[in-house]
């Protein structure tokens, strides 16, 4: 392939209209001057994704979510055991179903949805550190889910009079959220249609895998999740994966790890 | 406090995805002013651009801007404006609200201000409530270019950002970016409109097929496309003739007959057709029916000048 030599491949200079020397912001000393503070630009992201993940389709989709949650809570309340009927409830279906539904429904498209539309572009290329838009998106993710998945949990535990469960859902159903949010916020950056993925891993893993050997729930939120469920005296819960005090390192532990994969993805990613 | 000139230095850059090479062995460097990214579809600018400003990692070779690698130093995204070639927009946020973003993400002292002023600077309202999607292609066009100029870059990238615009925006955005090179800074702008390329500066890169083609000023480009082999097609009453006619007077240097009334004419200087086919009918008596350049497309112009 070859250019016309008076129109040369070779290196030229551009331009040249203008005066050498550009703007007072090409200094170096300059850039680093005028970076964001982390706490401002992490707000600014965080707003920017509750807007963009809080949609009505959402709300009411998780919101119906969550009022299931509800009636279970007056089922288990018409039992005679209504505690252990309220924690049967809270682990198979809240924590196995609605938080992680919850999440991943708001946890991937936080993200994604940027990736998926391409907007990508307008928060990648900013002075800020890439630790922080995985941060504030976790963070949106269960600003979000808690009132709507968690917290309906608790109620539930409440109507069917089960005081002691409902203390212990007041932490398992955070911790899940935070665990879920971190991973599936991941997923979103790394996965196309990652949706379809965190649905599979919460219906093959979350599900069917804890449940199916001995020691397979230490390896899901789940398991881990409902080990604090068991702090409420007096029930049986059936998937546990270790202590409730191990339980409280642990699903921290895997939202920052999740957090800090993608955090890794997204410095490495190409952005289109 | 030393003062770095800016500049855009692309390197033996490649790109490639898989089997496709996107971008091949470019390289140039650019400094203030504007430069226009001239190339068809497809062509690799979009690949080039987001390379440039580190979007995109170059699968060989290196880019810098003022020095530094836009890829791995954050903070040189202070300096870089970037008008996306993407349509698509934040639709929950308000143009002044997505502009406010930019300058919060930018640290600028006063974000709600500096929006104000990059809007006004781009002929949008500030206080216009409606959202984004709300807006007309054009005016969201404008608000990217707003976003991208708020934090006042040294560096600004441009991807196809008059697509849309009615012809007083063009008009307006022209000027603008001409302004803001002949400021000093280094301004580039894609486009595949030669027209358009033409009113945003002298200075041209032309990509084709993924690699450099050529570079340098727009006027010897213009002059090697004016110059180059074209063929018109011709339809009259009296085709033999005028053919004859135009062989004759060397306006043509080939003629082919099709039909009765077609007439397919190749030419070196197409210019001088123009003006020598009128009159020529004219002593003819041959009347034109239609006139039509087979060739003046602008995958024809750039398969000529890469063939070169």
């Amino acid at each position: 392939m070859k250019a016309r030599s008076a129109l040369s491949t070779e290196r030229t200079s551009g331009g040249g209209l203008g005066e050498p020397g550009g703007s007072p912001s090409s200094n170096p000393q300059v850039i680093a001057a005028t970076r964001p503070s982390a706490l401002s630009s992490v707000v600014a992201f965080y707003r920017l994704l509750l807007r963009t993940q809080v949609t009505i389709p959402r709300l009411l989709g998780i919101g119906a979510l969550g009022a299931l949650s509800l009636l279970l809570g007056v089922f288990a309340r018409l039992d005679d055991n209504s505690p252990q009927a309220a924690t049967d409830a809270i682990s198979s279906y809240g924590l196995a179903v609605l938080v992680p539904l919850a999440t991943l429904w708001l946890g991937t498209s936080a993200v994604g949805d940027l990736v998926e539309d391409r907007l990508l572009v307008y928060l990648w290329l900013k002075p800020v550190s890439r630790w922080q838009l995985p941060a504030a998106a976790i963070l949106a993710t269960v600003s979000v889910a808690l009132p709507l998945a968690a917290l309906p949990l608790v109620l539930s535990a409440v109507i069917a009079g089960a005081g002691d469960v409902a203390w212990a859902t007041l932490l398992a159903a955070p911790l899940a959220t935070l665990a879920y949010a971190g991973l599936f916020v991941a997923a979103g950056l790394w996965f196309r249609r990652a949706v379809w993925w965190g649905l599979a891993f919460v219906l093959i893993w979350e599900n069917a895998v804890a449940y199916t050997a001995e020691g397979t729930s230490r390896v899901t939120v789940v398991g881990w999740a409902s080990s604090v469920l068991a702090r409420a005296p007096g029930v049986d819960v059936q998937l546990q994966a270790g202590s409730a005090a191990a339980a409280l390192v642990v699903l921290p532990a895997v939202a920052i790890a999740a957090w800090l994969i993608a955090t890794w993805r997204y410095r490495r990613a190409d952005i289109d | 406090m030393s003062v770095v000139e800016p500049r855009v230095v692309a390197d033996g850059v490649s790109k490639w995805f898989g089997p496709l090479v996107a971008v091949s062995d470019v390289s140039f460097d650019v400094g203030p002013g504007v430069t226009a990214l001239l190339g068809p579809n497809g062509a690799g600018k979009s690949t080039m651009f987001r390379m440039l400003v580190g979007l995109a990692r170059p699968s060989k070779g290196s880019v810098r801007v003022l020095g530094l690698d836009p890829r791995a130093d954050t903070g040189v995204t202070r300096l870089i404006g970037l008008v996306p070639q993407q349509e698509s927009v934040f639709e929950p946020l308000t143009a002044h609200e997505f502009v406010t973003l930019t300058a919060t993400l930018h640290g600028l002292p006063d974000p709600g201000a500096a929006a104000t002023r990059a809007l006004e600077t781009v002929d949008l309202d500030p206080a216009d409530k409606r959202r984004l999607p709300a807006y007309s292609k054009g005016m969201r066009q404008r608000a990217k270019v707003a976003q991208a100029i708020v934090h006042d870059p040294s560096v600004l990238v441009l991807d196809e950002p008059l697509t849309g615009l009615d012809p007083r925006q063009r008009a307006d955005l022209v000027g603008l970016f001409r302004r803001l090179g002949s400021e000093g800074r280094c301004v580039i702008v894609s486009s595949h409109v030669l027209d358009e390329v033409e009113r945003l500066g002298s200075h041209v890169l032309v990509m084709s097929q993924g690699r450099l083609a050529a570079a340098g000023d727009f006027r010897e480009l213009r002059a090697l496309m004016d110059d180059r082999p074209m063929r018109v097609r011709v339809r009259t009453d009296r085709p033999r003739q005028l053919a004859g006619a135009l062989l004759e007077a060397g306006t043509a240097v080939g003629a082919r007959l099709d039909g009765d009334d077609l007439l397919e004419l190749d030419t070196t200087d197409a210019r001088a057709l123009a003006h020598a086919l009128a009159p020529v009918a004219r002593d003819r008596h041959a009347r034109l029916f239609e006139v039509l350049p087979l060739d003046a497309d602008l995958e024809g112009v750039f398969r000529y000048v890469v063939q070169r």
